[in-house]
């Protein structure tokens, strides 16, 4: 061989080693995902996803309320997920970090790029540019067992539509027996009464934060003290357990499966898990009620993005956009009691006859979502002004001072 | 090693051995406590977010100290856990060390069963104490209602007194075999003539425990106290795990509260500011210790 043909070959050979990732790239091709723990379902998607045979998607299921300070110290730490599924509200405060990945131009390229849900859609957005799409979709709502309502002689085809009919609803329900509540809600879950309590005082045209979100009107909204009352009478009269009180959230879901609660707080993850894992229980749904009627929801769930030290945005698109496809959202999130993140998708031949289901979406069309870069420290934080407001006023029973420590704890936090 | 040591005198040759001996321990501090604790000092002067830029503005973490009410909230607290939670330690690992003190037959079997609790992780045995005390399904729930002290469940982690009364009683049971442990040494360290010749002079239990024990332990004791009162100090998976801070935010110790500051609302300056004023104070404390239990001539 002359010195030539040697180098050739060696150039060939290099030529060849290099194009073999490019070949074989896609099966050995590991994502990592992260999201928090709403539901099995995720699971169920990303499987789905990974029997395709393309790059593989390993999912990390992470406890909600652990989810920011994991992200953050994954991030500090240059660790950070592929692909993270976000709760929305949390969207701007990484996208204004610089840690996802600008999505503008893919997501103006989609066919259905209007078609996206617009709340969830402006929450994935920061100064004008594309950061994240629609992922998960809840929206919150009362969720009510039938069986119950007939027990206690109410008629379980029309559920409360004012705080004066919830109330006396739980009232009947309650005394049943001395096992069973008309009403449950996780008492030490920051999370969980921004997502089911809040909507109360919107209902009633009340607020906690002023409309540009500058300031807190907790002592000066009156409705915010009248929604306190009747958590408050519900709970002086004993209409919820009294393990309520110390529920962190790891009981939001489950306490109402028990069968002996007669309403509570939920989401579209509520559905599937109740009637795959309780087939037995006979369920109802109304939206969250205003004083005097009315309705309103929280428009909450989570936000799919890439981060920007991925090495696989391509492979991570290709997700973000099977996921967003006709058939997936058809054929697995609406199949499986998932609200499509579609507009034109939201009814469809799976929820047409379904009552849960249709209140379930609907709820998104009274929704409202905080959007504020400290909405961690003021409302889902376990040691923030939020919780420890509702725990004051329900169970202490100090509603003047609970006001008053939630206004001047907000605004400190506002202000800095 | 020949070559590089060829030239030099014998002294020269022992004080290098003598560097290369503790070399590695020299290295061990440095990299896991001087270069963090340099570290920490420089960031208290920044706001330094978890993830963004980071910018220097002096002193101005340690002026908002002052107005942080949570911060001396959470001091308070933790001096008061610390109060409570050190004696009965100290008092309980006293009786226990003096219980398996003599070598008689099994007391292996008892020194290990007290020493058990301190192998399992402090984050462990939180959760076990969760679910212990859970109002459904746990044991002290049980046992209170069949010898009839409850006539119905009781939530011990709703009320501030009772939560923070079941979290010093999880603490005292994890922890109370490592100061045993630690008097155990002590007490053996006594010479047993002592106590003979005091036996003869007709001494009682009282009188030996004053005149002999105690002062011959001044030094372990002060290890004991000046270890347990660091721990308090620094409590934190207890109240993280079994409280969460709760009810009312009323267990929200002082490391709980760095915590949150640098990784839940991610003011990593901030919470570095608060860990350096933390360890002025804990320094202070423990040189008071020591003063008060030094061995005097």
């Amino acid at each position: 061989m002359t010195p030539r043909r040697i180098i050739f070959a060696v150039l060939i050979m290099a030529l060849c080693i290099g194009a073999l990732p490019l070949s074989a790239q896609d099966e050995d091709v590991t994502m990592t995902m992260w999201v928090r723990n709403i539901g099995a379902q995720v699971q169920e998607l990303v499987d789905e996803w990974n029997a395709l045979g393309g790059a593989q998607i390993e999912l990390t299921v992470i406890p909600p309320a652990e989810f920011i300070t994991k992200m953050g110290a994954a991030i500090a730490a240059g660790e950070s997920p592929d692909i993270a599924s976000i709760d929305l509200i949390y969207a701007p405060a990484f996208a204004a970090a610089g840690q996802l990945l600008d999505l503008t131009d893919l997501v103006s390229d989609l066919p259905y790029a209007d078609d996206l849900l617009p709340a969830h859609s402006e929450l994935g957005t920061y100064e004008g540019r594309n950061y994240a799409v629609p992922f998960a979709i809840e929206g919150s709502f009362i969720i009510y067992n039938k069986d119950l309502f007939e027990q206690a002689g109410l008629d379980p085809e029309s559920p409360p539509t004012t705080w004066d009919e919830l109330l006396e609803a739980a009232r009947a329900i309650s005394a049943i027996d001395d096992e069973t509540y008309g009403y449950y809600f996780a008492g030490s879950c920051a999370g969980c009464n921004a997502f089911t309590y809040l909507p109360f005082i919107w209902a009633s045209g009340g607020d906690v934060l002023s409309d540009d979100y500058s300031e807190a009107t907790i002592t000066t909204d009156p409705i915010v003290r009248e929604a306190l009352e009747l958590y408050r009478t519900m709970w002086e009269e004993g209409l919820i357990p009294e393990g309520a009180s110390i529920d962190d959230g790891s009981s939001f879901t489950s306490a109402f499966a028990t069968g002996t609660i007669g309403m509570a707080g939920t989401g579209a993850f509520g559905i599937n898990t109740y009637r795959r894992d309780h087939p037995e229980l006979n369920l109802g749904a109304f939206h969250i009620p205003g004083k005097d009627g009315g309705a309103a929801s929280f428009g909450g769930g989570d936000v799919i993005a890439i981060g920007s030290g991925t090495q696989y945005p391509d492979e991570a698109w290709a997700f973000i956009e099977w996921m967003m496809s006709d058939e997936t959202q058809l054929d697995i999130y609406a199949a499986n009691n998932r609200t499509p993140v579609r507009v034109s998708l939201l009814e469809n031949e799976y929820s047409a006859d379904d009552d849960l289901v249709l209140t379930a979406a609907s709820a998104l069309s009274v929704g409202k979502s905080p959007y504020s870069l400290v909405y961690n420290d003021l409302f889902n934080d376990a040691n923030g002004p939020w919780l420890e407001m509702i725990q004051v006023a329900i169970f202490d029973g100090d509603i003047d001072g609970a006001l008053q420590l939630g206004q001047d704890r907000f605004t400190q936090i506002m202000s800095g | 090693m020949k070559a590089l040591t060829g030239s030099l005198s014998w002294e020269q040759r022992r004080k290098l051995t003598g560097l290369l001996f503790v070399l590695p321990t020299v290295l061990f501090v440095a990299v896991f406590f001087i270069i963090p604790l340099a570290m920490t000092g420089f960031m208290s002067f920044h706001d330094w977010p978890l993830i963004g830029e980071q910018s220097w503005i002096g002193t101005t973490n340690y002026s908002e100290l002052a107005n942080d009410r949570q911060f001396r909230k959470s001091l308070d607290f933790t001096f008061r856990y610390t109060l409570f939670v050190t004696p009965p330690i100290f008092i309980l690992g006293f009786i226990l060390a003096s219980l398996v003190r003599h070598n008689i037959r099994f007391i292996g079997m008892f020194r290990a069963i007290f020493f058990m609790p301190v192998v399992i992780g402090l984050g462990v045995s939180s959760l076990l104490w969760v679910w212990m005390l859970d109002q459904r399904v746990g044991i002290f729930n049980k046992i209170l209602l069949d010898l009839h002290l409850l006539d119905k469940p009781q939530l011990f982690l709703a009320k501030p007194s009772t939560a923070m009364n079941v979290i010093i009683l999880s603490v005292v049971w994890k922890t109370v075999g490592f100061t045993m442990i630690l008097l155990l040494a002590g007490l053996q360290s006594i010479p047993d003539e002592l106590y003979e010749s005091a036996d003869v002079d007709g001494a009682g239990y009282f009188r030996k425990l004053f005149y002999i024990t105690l002062p011959l332990m001044r030094r372990t004791i002060a290890l004991a106290l000046i270890l347990s009162v660091i721990g308090s100090v620094l409590a934190f998976d207890q109240f993280y795990i079994i409280t969460r801070g709760g009810p009312r935010n009323s267990t929200i110790s002082i490391v709980y509260w760095i915590f949150n500051n640098s990784f839940v609302y991610w003011k990593l300056g901030y919470g570095s500011a608060m860990s350096i004023v933390l360890l002025t104070i804990l320094m202070a404390l423990t040189s008071i210790q020591y003063y008060v239990l030094r061995e005097k001539e």
